[in-house]
């Protein structure tokens, strides 16, 4: 598969190139054109005899077929050229002269020539029609016996006289056999990977058939070894060899069976030619066979062909069982054409060929032709492969942020449904990358908000539970079918085992009044004091108007002078405690903590929310939080949520208070997300109990006027963070240990705060949609009428669009805490709100122009699985224009 | 902290927004990124305002710049944005 439409399966102008030269004729093989001239390689200065050494008709192509060859059957009844046309596999790349040739045994097998100067004969290294006609030609017993014994006088004569023959006899034979054998090494181990039975049966060649070698342990001996040990790296290790074995083999005859797995069929060939027409001199067919004996196991390994057969065949048994039947003779060619089913042992079913009638050996074929395509591609992955392709096509699967990671298919899909030609194309295709990928103008996921990703994750988890959560009642609900099926221990015992003590919670009695549950919490927070008398005196002040006035908080807080040289303050601070950590000291991050003044009562607005209206301090916050220990972080951010309505971010990031909001200010909002956000984000999925949460969101609703931080879009994250945060504990402590009841109750207290403070204003935490136009454009700034020239800046015409998603998520995970009644009022109020969406997102698409579609369909599909996010909760799904129920 | 040497406020505005004036009819505005004892200034995001007296009247021109360097010996002052 590939994306875009590339076709993978191979270049067709390779193979067309070559042919072109093949009809040039002699020209050797060019690397680069056989590759599409892809890699710019210079170009090998020894391919000049490649010609010769392989024949002028040799072309690979390039798109080799890696399953089981299916044009080694072709091959013998079609012409020559209708053979290269053919997709070949690597066995028959193998087997034939031309492929053997083409790319891995080019160099050794020249090398070769040229050390033996022989003429090359093109019919060997061919794959030529010629085996069947020469079918009926065979060595009777006789003829092999004669050889034999005029090899062994051969042999005796000394290495001399049998270069001489050397040279007498047509060479190609030499090569093709010499090539490949490799004097006893892991060649012979490598012999047995012929085991591959298929591929084995219906064109390996036995050659030691067809004469014994003269010493018969020889024969036996390398034999046995056992196949397993095969390197499957056949070629790699052969090759080096390949011209030391040549000369070898020349001279000094290695005694040992020859198995001529691959190469049978340039046997074959020369054979035609001895015994038909050319020179058959006694000497020439002798000394073939002296050569073809003496040579080591002959074997043309095909790599990536072995997996496919191993399986077919029990090595060992086969090794054992050729090894005898060599003996016997029977000619070379037939096995090339011994139709034998897969997996049947070969040496079990070597018959005499020679006395086949037609039919039979047409059937045979047949049924061998078919036997190959089944297999083509067996094998060709081990179960283990599979198991890990298996795997990992499952790992991608599984993605928490799809338009993200799914990436390339998100590009795809678009340019897909753009389908448009020429360059709008290119912009449609830019154009998704840019929204994809985020860009300093802003795009739609930009990787700023990993804080909001992170928190949208959490609400998308919670909101998962939540729906698997039905599912648990009914598995509770069966343990009312005790007695009828015996005793049914409850279904969560193995989740919540039964203590074995049982502690008394003191709070007992908190289950009645509202104040002991908060003091509960308030304890728990361990003397992080919420309703102490500071702050409830800052509480007196905390919404005035005042506080959107930037300077009247800051003066409140010790005015700017003051909070700026805290800033400064703080920095050398937290420089100082690097230095400290570098230099390995004890680390004393009480100055940091004074610097901080959280807490001091000695202004109205806590200092610490002033530096946090600067962007150079929140730009340190990461660095202090480091320094801090796990209570002074709880007591900085109770800090801050009792204080959030004097936060600087908040105000401007409101609608009510700021609904001109600039460039300057949503970038600092954007920064204040990444930094600040992402701490607090943190801080509570990871360290964070469950009554920690409670207190921090208390201190939040207790001590704000949470209606106005609902407005802006920071204050929103923030609830959403805490709320959505206790509800996944709360879920996972479902599954784990048990909340105690006052926690319960505190959580529920808190959560009525919360919602009755909502309550009747849950629709204006939706800005107007002039504010949302404002921010819109400010984000996206409308390019300036551009010249027809410049399409990129055409492209841009950014989607008028406000990311609403943060809405969803805070809705969503209020839901999804909240009781029926709850759920109801909020969708009651926000009603307006799911159906202006809805139909938001039906608009888009049907007023898109055409070439907007795929912009307008992911809009909608955006809107859909924001606002589903909360439908979710309930139960509801929108989709097309309308609600249903989840299913 | 203490604010002893008239640079310390400087240092307070670091990373903030500030005016600065120059000689030869030139302001700046920018974020204060870097500055030194001779009052050398590097300011980014900045805009250069250039007034010029053409025939009597009083021009102006605007030139913007991501990162500039000021010399100090040109800097006659120092502050804060009046819009902030």
């Amino acid at each position: 598969m590939s994306f875009f439409g590339f076709d993978s399966s191979g270049p067709k102008k390779g193979r067309r190139s070559g042919r072109s030269k093949d009809e040039k004729g002699g020209q050797p093989l060019d690397f680069d054109e056989t590759y599409q001239g892809f890699g710019e390689h210079a170009r090998e200065e020894d391919d000049y005899l490649n010609s010769e050494t392989f024949g002028d008709a040799a072309d690979v192509g390039t798109d080799f077929d890696f399953g089981y060859g299916a044009s080694e059957y072709a091959a013998p009844t079609a012409s020559h050229d209708a053979y290269v046309d053919h997709s070949r596999s690597y066995a028959s790349a193998a087997t034939s002269g031309p492929a053997v040739a083409a790319v891995p045994f080019g160099q050794p097998a020249q090398a070769v020539e040229e050390h033996l100067d022989f003429t090359p004969m093109e019919s060997l290294w061919t794959n030529q029609p010629v085996h069947q006609l020469q079918q009926p030609q065979f060595v009777s017993m006789e003829e092999i016996e004669r050889q034999q014994q005029q090899q062994q006088q051969q042999r005796q004569m000394g290495m001399l006289p049998q270069q001489h023959a050397y040279m007498s006899m047509p060479p190609p034979q030499h090569i093709a056999t010499m090539g490949y054998g490799f004097p006893g090494q892991p060649f012979v181990s490598g012999a047995p990977q012929m085991t591959g039975a298929p591929q084995f049966q219906d064109r390996n060649v036995d050659f030691g058939v067809q004469a014994v070698p003269p010493p018969p342990p020889q024969s036996v001996g390398p034999r046995p070894m056992s196949s397993s040990d095969m390197p499957p790296m056949q070629y790699q290790q052969m090759s080096p060899g390949f011209e030391q074995v040549g000369q070898q083999q020349s001279h000094v005859p290695v005694p040992a069976p020859v198995q001529a797995n691959k190469i049978s069929e340039p046997h074959h060939a020369p054979q035609q030619v001895f015994s038909s027409s050319t020179a058959p001199s006694a000497l020439s067919p002798v000394v073939h066979q002296a050569q073809t004996q003496t040579s080591p196991v002959i074997e043309a390994t095909m790599s990536p062909k072995r997996p496919s057969q191993q399986p077919l065949s029990p090595h060992g048994n086969y090794r054992r069982g050729t090894s005898p039947r060599v003996n016997q003779g029977p000619p070379y060619y037939q096995s090339m054409n011994e139709p034998f089913a897969k997996g049947t042992r070969r040496n079990s079913m070597r018959k005499p060929q020679e006395h086949l009638s037609e039919e039979d050996w047409k059937r045979l074929q047949v049924r061998q032709a078919k036997v190959d395509k089944i297999l083509k591609h067996s094998g060709v992955m081990t179960p283990r492969d599979k198991d890990f392709i298996t795997r990992y096509q499952l790992s991608q699967i599984v993605t928490d942020d799809p338009y993200n990671e799914d990436f390339y298919f998100q590009v795809y899909k678009i340019i897909q449904r753009g389908g448009v030609v020429g360059e709008s194309n290119k912009g449609l295709i830019a154009r998704a990358y840019l929204e994809h990928s985020g860009h300093r103008l802003g795009g739609r996921y930009k990787r700023a908000d990993v804080a909001l990703q992170r928190m949208q994750s959490q609400v998308e988890k919670a909101v998962t539970v939540a729906k698997e959560r039905p599912q648990k009642n009914k598995e509770i609900s069966e343990a009312s079918k005790e007695g009828v099926l015996g005793k049914i221990s409850a279904s969560m015992n193995s989740k919540a085992p039964r203590r074995q003590l049982q502690i008394p919670t003191k709070m007992e009695e908190s289950d009645e009044t509202t104040s002991s549950a908060i003091d509960d919490v308030a304890q728990c927070l361990q003397g992080v004091d919420i309703s102490t008398s500071s702050s409830k005196l800052r509480r007196r002040s905390s919404y005035a108007l005042r506080s959107l006035d930037q300077s009247a908080v800051l003066t409140r807080s010790g005015g700017r002078k003051f909070v700026l040289s805290l800033i400064e303050t703080v920095y050398s601070e937290v420089l100082e405690l690097e230095a400290q950590l570098r230099s390995g000291k004890t680390i004393d991050s009480s100055g940091l903590w004074e610097a901080l003044h959280i807490f001091d009562d000695a202004f109205e607005v806590s200092p610490f929310i002033s530096i946090l209206s600067f962007d150079k301090g929140v730009k340190i916050m990461p660095r202090i939080i480091n320094f801090l220990g796990k209570e002074q972080k709880l007591k900085l951010l109770s800090c801050f949520f009792s204080e959030l309505s004097h936060l600087n971010i908040v105000v401007t990031s409101s609608y009510r208070t700021n609904p001109n909001p600039t460039g300057a200010q949503l970038r600092k909002i954007e920064l204040f997300q990444s930094i600040f956000l992402k701490i607090i984000v943190s801080f509570l999925s990871s360290s964070a109990e469950f009554m920690e949460v409670m207190g921090l969101l208390l201190a939040l609703v207790k001590n704000n006027n949470v209606s106005f931080i609902t407005t802006s879009k920071i204050g929103l994250n923030l609830i959403t963070v805490l709320i959505s945060r206790a509800a996944l504990i709360k879920q996972d402590v479902n599954r784990g240990s048990i909340l105690s009841s006052s926690e319960i109750s505190s959580w529920n207290e808190i959560y009525d705060k919360l919602f009755t403070a909502l309550e009747t204003r849950l629709s204006l935490i939706f800005p107007p949609s002039e504010y949302t136009q404002k921010i819109v454009s400010i984000t996206n700034p409308q390019p300036a009428p551009s010249v027809p020239g410049t399409p990129l800046a055409a492209t841009f015409t950014k989607p008028s669009f406000y990311d609403s998603s943060y809405i969803w998520q805070f809705l969503a995970s209020l839901a999804l805490s909240g009781k029926l009644n709850h759920q109801r009022i909020i969708i009651d109020e926000v009603r307006d709100e799911i159906f202006g969406t809805i139909s938001k997102a039906e608009e888009f698409t049907k007023s898109a122009a055409v070439e907007d579609q795929p912009m307008a369909l992911y809009q909608r599909d955006k809107l859909y699985q924001d606002l589903n996010l909360f439908l979710n909760v309930m139960g509801l799904v929108a989709r097309d224009g309308e609600i249903s129920e989840l299913k | 902290m203490s604010s002893d040497s008239p640079l310390d406020l400087l240092k307070l505005n670091l990373d903030e927004k500030v005016y600065v004036k120059l000689r030869g009819a030139r302001e700046l505005t920018g974020t204060l990124q870097a500055f030194d004892s001779h009052c050398n200034i590097v300011l980014s995001d900045a805009v250069e305002t250039i007034y010029e007296l053409v025939e009597n009247e009083l021009k102006s021109t605007k030139r913007e710049a991501e990162m500039i360097f000021v010399r100090g010996d040109t800097v006659t002052l120092v502050t804060t944005p009046s819009d902030q």
